[in-house]
């Protein structure tokens, strides 16, 4: 407990009157990968976008290392700058290359100098396997380059937690592995990670930790094995029926 | 046409032949010698047609067989016509008379049987088109008299002495134009004669220039201070504070809600009235300003809500503040996607500095109104309109390209790569891009760029 980087205590979301997290507990270890499965609609985004507080919570409690996320106190960007997150839809800024994504925010929210940023730039780019594309602008890129670009970008802010929603989701089936592939480098250098997928062979290579969430509570949580192979709720089992 | 040219001219009956006598006598001098009482030339600039007048009496011994106005170079005595009066007394007598106009540019009337002895003359010689270029000139005249023994001897006169200003150049031009066969027949046409006269074109032109300049100075002063308000009236429009939020709505509806027209009024009129008095030209601006900050506020603020949330939300997810994120991601993306209709909007605000003139503001319009006024042809109306064209045509033009360019780079993450090729062979060059486009079928499902929803369309970008 002592080493958790990310501790969710009894948080509530609700969009005006639609309750979607009714109490939501979880302590995420450094160098954990929490990979979090449901169906759709059960609150496993809401979840991730609290975290970082891209929506603001209605109860509970945040902890992101020693600072509260949601106090009024804190310094929001501050926070936002340690949790990296990658979203479904990309979110590549269009008016700049592969590598003026990346170094964006290491220069106005870092102040990294220019040349500074630009090497790691180079460097995370390199890292996700886009050495030759530094200098494509996004539409000129494949959506899984776009994805890897999106990560490389995240991973320049040195994140100590890296948030991933359905990345894979949007990408035609045989640009996913590369992705994919990415993520499991990350993971495998000991990156604390948060993982909504549906890809189940990459929950069980790669996540430490299962979360089965369904209308906005846990329903059920493990190690892999244990989530997939002996689910214990009906629900899990009907939710895993269908999608293997 | 070496010859000379010999025109017989009919003794016309003047309208003013009685007043005309009158004159006449009051300024005739005691006659000994032919007695030139008066001779006089309209007009006081270069290359006009006039009248040349010539009034005199006969020497007491002797008649006048001929009179040589002897106009000398530069003058133009082609197309000249001659009116003559003879009196003796007061009585009117008939003459009988020829006109040749020599080569020399002489213009020589000879009499058949001569002008008896001290009979009064009056000839008007018209159409003389004068030097273009000023001077002083004399013009001689000689006659030959025949005395009473039937001697003939050509006796002088002292003749004229005219001093011209050189006109201005496009005046020159235009009354060099005036004289052109072409031109004429042109002018025949009574559209042509109306809208595009040629002598009017090569005036208005010029003259028009400063009211142009004084447009396009309005518009390029009043356009960037309306970006500024604009952009301050859309983040007031977006803002958290509903009283913030209200002021801008009511601004952009009381705006866009009255005519330019009423709001120049106000401007000009209103203002005064309650003691604020501004400089003509920058009531102009301020008033422009007003108007198009509304509108362009409208235009940020719909571009603005156009760009996808998910920008937003990546450049917090890196830490970025409100106002970096708007900086450095959002207003970019919305620079390029509102230019087209920014572009419109700049057109739309060009022409209506023509309605500066209803309250005295020199600019392109009020400069033809008041050319057509003076001049009574529409040709000015023409040339002014000429003048928005240069500015206008090139915008529309520029408009529809930035426009190409915009599907294309935003077609470009989720459009089939069809299109793209054909827009792109369409376009030349169009988005810069580096070599190596990705293959056909790389396009994702969902892409990162912006929604489509935002209507960048100029023909349906309101006019007023
Ligand atoms: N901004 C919002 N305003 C109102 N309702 C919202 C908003 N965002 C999400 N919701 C609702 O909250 C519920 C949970 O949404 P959420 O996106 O967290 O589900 P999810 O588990 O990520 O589902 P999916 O697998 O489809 O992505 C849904 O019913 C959704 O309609
Ligand atoms: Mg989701």
């Amino acid at each position: 407990m002592a080493d958790a980087i990310v501790r969710i205590k009894d948080l509530h979301k609700a969009f005006g009157s639609l309750e979607v997290l009714k109490g939501v507990d979880m302590d995420v270890q450094r160098g954990e990968v929490v990979v979090i499965l449901g169906p759709s609609g059960s609150g496993k985004s809401t979840l991730l976008r609290c975290v970082n507080r891209l929506e603001e919570p209605t109860g509970g409690e945040i902890w992101f290392e020693d600072v509260q996320v949601n106090s009024p106190k804190t310094n929001i960007n501050e926070v936002r700058e340690r949790i990296g997150m990658v979203f479904q839809s990309f979110n590549l800024f269009p008016h700049l290359t592969a590598k003026g994504n990346v170094m964006l925010a290491q220069r106005k929210v870092m102040k990294r100098d220019k040349a500074e940023a630009e090497r790691i730039a180079v460097e995370q780019l390199t890292r996700v396997g886009l050495a030759d594309r530094v200098d494509y602008f996004p539409a000129q890129l494949s959506g899984g380059q776009q994805q890897r670009v999106a990560i490389a970008r995240a991973l320049a802010m040195d994140p100590h937690v890296m948030l991933f929603d359905e990345v894979t989701s949007a990408l035609d089936p045989e640009l996913v592995r590369g992705v994919l592939d990415v993520m499991k480098e990350l993971a495998k250098a000991g990156m604390t990670m948060l993982v909504v997928t549906h890809e189940m062979g990459f929950a069980r290579d790669v996540a430490t930790r299962a979360v089965f969430m369904d209308g906005g509570v846990i329903v059920e949580e493990g190690s892999p094995a244990e989530v997939f192979d002996h689910p214990q709720h009906e629900r899990t089992k009907d939710f895993l029926g269908h999608i293997s | 046409m070496g010859d000379r040219i010999v025109r017989s001219m009919r003794l016309r009956r003047a309208a003013a032949g009685a007043l005309l006598i009158v004159l006449m006598l009051s300024v005739a001098a005691p006659a000994l010698a032919m007695s030139t009482s008066r001779i006089t030339i309209d007009q006081k600039t270069g290359g006009l047609q006039t009248r040349f007048t010539y009034q005199a009496t006969a020497d007491e011994d002797a008649g006048v067989d001929r009179i040589d106005f002897l106009f000398p170079e530069g003058f133009d005595t082609e197309d000249v016509y001659v009116e003559l009066t003879l009196l003796d007394g007061l009585k009117r007598i008939k003459a009988d008379y020829e006109v040749e106009i020599l080569e020399s540019g002489a213009v020589s009337i000879s009499f058949d049987p001569a002008v008896p002895a001290k009979s009064n003359l009056f000839i008007e010689v018209y159409d003389v088109i004068t030097p273009i270029a000023g001077g002083t000139y004399e013009i001689p005249v000689e006659y030959e008299a025949v005395t009473t023994d039937d001697d003939t001897e050509t006796r002088k006169d002292p003749g004229l002495t005219v001093t011209y200003a050189t006109p201005p150049r496009q005046e020159a031009l235009s009354r060099w134009l005036e004289n052109q066969s072409l031109v004429r027949s042109w002018n025949s046409v009574k559209f042509l004669n109306i809208f595009f006269k040629p002598q009017h074109i090569v005036v208005a032109f010029p003259l028009l220039f400063k009211g142009w300049l004084k447009s396009l100075s309005l518009v390029l002063l009043a356009f960037p201070i309306s970006i500024i308000g604009g952009l301050l009236i859309a983040f007031m429009k977006m803002a958290k504070i509903a009283p913030v939020r209200w002021i801008a709505s009511v601004y952009i509806n009381v705006i866009r809600g009255t005519p330019l027209f009423l709001q120049i009024f106000v401007v000009f009129i209103g203002f005064r009235t309650i003691g604020i008095r501004l400089p003509d030209f920058l009531s102009a601006v301020a008033v422009l300003s007003f108007n198009s900050s509304a509108y362009l506020a409208e235009i940020f603020r719909a571009g603005i809500q156009s760009i996808s949330r998910g920008q937003f939300e990546a450049a917090s997810s890196l830490g970025m503040t409100y106002w970096q994120a708007m900086q450095h991601v959002i207003i970019p993306q919305t620079v390029r996607r509102v230019l087209p209709t920014m572009t419109s909007e700049f057109i739309l605000l060009f022409k209506d500095t023509a309605l500066l003139a209803a309250v005295g503001i020199f600019e392109l319009m009020m400069y033809s109104q008041n050319y057509v006024a003076r001049n009574a042809n529409l040709t000015a109306f023409t040339v002014a309109a000429i003048y928005y064209l240069i500015i206008t045509i090139p915008l529309i033009n520029l408009v529809g390209r930035l426009e190409a360019r915009l599907a294309q780079s935003e077609g470009g993450s989720s459009a089939p790569p069809k299109g793209r090729h054909k827009r792109g062979v369409l376009l030349g060059s169009g988005a810069a891009a580096p070599e190596g486009a990705p293959a056909p079928g790389l396009g994702p499902a969902v892409g990162s760029g912006p929604q489509v929803d935002f209507d960048h369309s100029a023909a349906k970008h309101e006019s007023r």
